[in-house]
């Protein structure tokens, strides 16, 4: 969402380093980069000079505990304010429930509907579809198919005019656990159709509002959001669209502006590509605190134990066997970079090369490692000239190509001897960060 | 439309005025003290031969003195506009252009006004208001006359519409295919968006309600085959335009960038129409930019104009581009579709409301 702004700060946090006295200049220019990054975002011009306000006067004002250096007390005002952005994190139940979803024109509530049925429907719910959009042409088609693909209910009448109508038969015919009615889009000016989602919120008496919001929606996000927050009152906002290059900034000043927060986040175009938010571990990352929760999750969702030693990594005996079963592993877990981004790095700086290995190439070292014995495995400085080109031959590669993974081997085995180093300084800092949450 | 772009341009405009009134007597009264005393020297100053650029770069006291005292004119400094561009630097983001266009724009308006000479008697209103409309006009560009483009092109005219997920592309084509009838001409719809769910049904639909045929195939078939079938259909029925519809895509799908190069390299396409919306921020100025280098752009349709943006898409998405904005979309009719006309919008923008 905010990539950009990571770097940023994390540059402008190394200043503050080892300083015991917060330096205006090194602050001053924080907010600076911080202003900039959430404008880019389009995060709503208003809210940012607010908030860098805020954080500038905080930085200034308050002193920092004892035996807590600037740059950790720094670090946390921005991870406070940050936090308190994008809102509060929003409990999603799995009981009995109607979810109305409004929106734009285009913003992609249709597919979000049918992504929140596949949600609901995984987790053991029955579920049920109602098409309340009676304007767009094709619109009961579109939504027909997809329920069709998670073999959901979906009720809805494309010859009828009336979406009130259509919502009342269908409520009274669904017995469904969890209804999810998907809404023509609007805008905040279309008085009709504003007057029409509040009678649909009358009828449903939903359990759920949610504001469905393109992530690249600019300034206008906050005026929208404000009228469909009078309307209906609005207690959600389901990013979309976050798989392209927009950051979401407008949809965050919506989040502030209905009072609620950000449910689900859509990153692409299949019936999967849904995500629960949670704000903490979201700026966490951001920020290089790590998100350790989201990270044991994601282990014990997708590998075994014996499959990866973090402990044994971090230890510095990482031997190529290591670097084997991570490449297997990555290919469950996800890329590598991401994984990373998971662990409480602080400010550190991992080199990009290090991370940026495509998914073809990670093919072809495992074939190379393939064929080589149990001891160069564990033992990678037995590799010599002619076991090279063995190796090459046995995997059908080139020498290069033989020498580059020896290579990567050895800046990942500097790399997670540099997470052990900071290892100390990470542990403070996470303490610190779990008194807070 | 954009009302309130043209209120904080407006505002910043006055503001700048008043900046320049005021600083200017202030200036006018200092140099009449030491004016007298440097009347002694005036050649020596006008002697050295001092540079456009250094004088602009910073105006020394003796320069405002000579300009003032020969010319009749009086140097704008960097100063003077520096407060009000601030304003208005907030007034631009706060209408949504995205923020490296904002720097670029102020940068020009700053380059333009400070250390430029006014003349007494020029109005500092003219000053302000050619430095900003000059700006906004150099960034939004000369607007296109599709019904002359269409005449001058050997029929039928193939047009392509593309974009990102959601910013109304199928809509879009619906409404200017009403226009296009509306100015005598024959349409054909090619159903390009074998992806979405339920496009199909929804160009097909339009395509019932406007009387014009659209060709399609099953919903995942090879959306190049589709469009070359319409072009074929066009030629066999002599009809005037193709419109082409796409499924909606994101500049960092490279798979899907290249199905797109595909089907310009197959249809060749006589105009690549980009639709956007009028109320995407920062992000407007990236994806047009990508879909500008890999499957080009000739012009530009905006859309959602009805939902009250502040108008800084437009300067966006055609600043990052250099691409005319050709239609902007103002409502779910198909009536709802204006020519755009930048001279008329900039007017707009900068008149005295």
């Amino acid at each position: 969402m905010l990539d950009n702004l990571g770097s940023n700060l994390k540059d402008a946090l190394r200043k503050l380093a080892g300083k015991t006295v917060i330096d205006r200049a090194a602050v001053e220019e924080l907010v600076k980069d911080l202003q900039r990054a959430l404008l880019q975002a389009d995060v709503n011009v208003k809210q940012v000079m607010q908030l860098s306000q805020t954080i500038k006067k905080r930085a200034l004002d308050e002193q920092p505990p004892k035996g807590v250096t600037a740059r950790e007390h720094v670090l946390r005002i921005v991870y406070e304010e940050l936090v308190a952005l994008v809102g509060q994190k929003v409990e999603v139940t799995l009981g009995k429930q109607i979810i109305l979803m409004a929106g734009l024109q285009g913003s992609g509530k249709t597919t979000t509907t049918a992504k929140l049925a596949r949600f609901f429907k995984r987790k053991g719910m029955r579920v049920a579809v109602i098409c309340a959009d009676t304007f767009r042409p094709g619109a009961y088609t579109q939504i027909k198919t997809l329920c069709d693909k998670v073999h959901v209910p979906c009720y809805g009448d494309p010859s009828e005019h009336d979406a009130r109508k259509i919502v009342r038969e269908g409520l009274a015919q669904l017995k469904e656990e969890v209804i999810i009615v998907d809404t023509q889009g609007r805008h905040a000016l279309e008085d009709d159709l504003i007057t029409e989602i509040i009678d649909l919120n009358e009828i449903t008496k939903a359990t759920h509002r949610w504001l469905v919001l393109d992530a690249a929606l600019g300034q206008q996000a906050r005026e929208q959001a404000r009228r469909f927050h009078e309307a209906v009152s609005i207690d959600g906002v389901i990013i979309t669209k976050m798989d392209g290059t927009a950051k979401g900034g407008g949809a965050m000043s919506a989040v502030a502006e209905t009072g609620s927060g950000i449910v689900f986040i859509g990153q692409g175009e299949t019936i999967e590509d849904l995500e629960w938010f949670d704000p903490n571990s979201y700026i966490s990352r951001l920020l290089g605190m790590g998100d350790l929760k989201a990270l044991a999750e994601r282990v014990q969702e997708s590998i075994d134990e014996q499959d990866i030693d973090v402990n044994a990594m971090l230890s510095g005996k990482f031997t190529l066997r290591d670097m084997y079963r991570q490449l297997e592993a990555v290919n469950k877990m996800g890329p590598l970079k991401q994984v990373l981004s998971m662990l409480p790095l602080g400010g550190m700086d991992l080199p990009t090369e290090a991370l940026d290995v495509t998914a073809s190439k990670m093919g072809k070292y495992r074939v190379i490692m393939d064929s080589m014995t149990a001891t160069e495995l564990d033992d990678p400085t037995v590799l010599n000239g002619s076991r090279i080109q063995r190796i090459a031959q046995g995997a059908g590669a080139q020498l290069e190509e033989v020498r580059e993974l020896i290579k990567y081997y050895k800046m990942m085995k500097r790399t997670f001897k540099g997470l052990k180093g900071g290892e100390k300084g990470m542990q403070r800092l996470m303490k610190k960060f779990g008194k807070m949450g | 439309m954009f009302k309130a772009l043209k209120e904080k341009l407006f505002s910043a405009r006055k503001k700048l005025e008043h900046s320049i009134e005021v600083n200017t007597p202030a200036q006018n009264e200092k140099p009449q003290g030491i004016s007298r005393a440097e009347q002694i020297h005036p050649q020596q100053e006008v002697e050295t031969p001092a540079p456009e650029q250094v004088k602009k770069a910073s105006p020394k006291i003796t320069d405002k003195i000579v300009s003032f005292v020969r010319d009749r004119e009086f140097i704008i400094s960097e100063k003077d506009v520096n407060d009000i561009l601030d304003e208005l630097e907030m007034g631009l983001l706060e209408s949504d252009v995205a923020f490296s266009v904002t720097e670029a724009i102020l940068a020009r308006i700053k380059a333009d006004l400070s250390g430029s000479k006014r003349k007494i008697g020029t109005s500092v209103d003219s000053i302000v208001r050619n430095a900003l409309s000059d700006a906004l006009l150099g960034v939004l560009g000369e607007g296109v006359d599709i019904c002359a483009f269409i005449r001058e092109h050997e029929r039928p005219v193939k047009i392509l519409f593309t974009g990102v997920n959601g910013t109304g592309k199928t809509t879009s084509i619906a409404k200017v295919t009403r226009f296009l009838q509306k100015n005598g001409f024959s349409v054909v719809l090619g159903a390009g968006d074998t992806f979405r769910a339920g496009a199909i049904e929804q160009i097909d639909v339009h395509g019932e309600r406007l009387g014009v045929k659209v060709i399609q195939h099953q919903e995942g078939s090879d959306p190049t085959a589709v469009l070359f079938d319409t072009v074929e259909y066009a030629r066999a029925h002599k009809i005037d335009v193709v419109l082409g519809d796409t499924a909606g895509r994101f500049h960092n799908r490279a798979n899907l960038m290249n199905q797109l190069a595909k089907i310009r390299r197959v249809i060749n396409p006589d105009l690549i129409v980009y639709v956007d919306e009028a109320v995407a921020g920062n992000d407007a100025v990236i994806r047009a930019e990508e879909f500008a280098k890999s499957v080009g752009m000739d012009a530009i349709m905006l859309t959602k104009v009805d939902m009250d943006p502040k108008g800084g898409a437009a300067i966006s998405v055609a600043y990052a581009v250099g691409k005319p904005l050709l239609f902007i979309g103002t409502g779910q009719g198909y009536d709802d579709v204006m020519a755009f006309n930048p001279r008329l919008v900039v007017a707009d923008l900068l008149g005295d409301a």
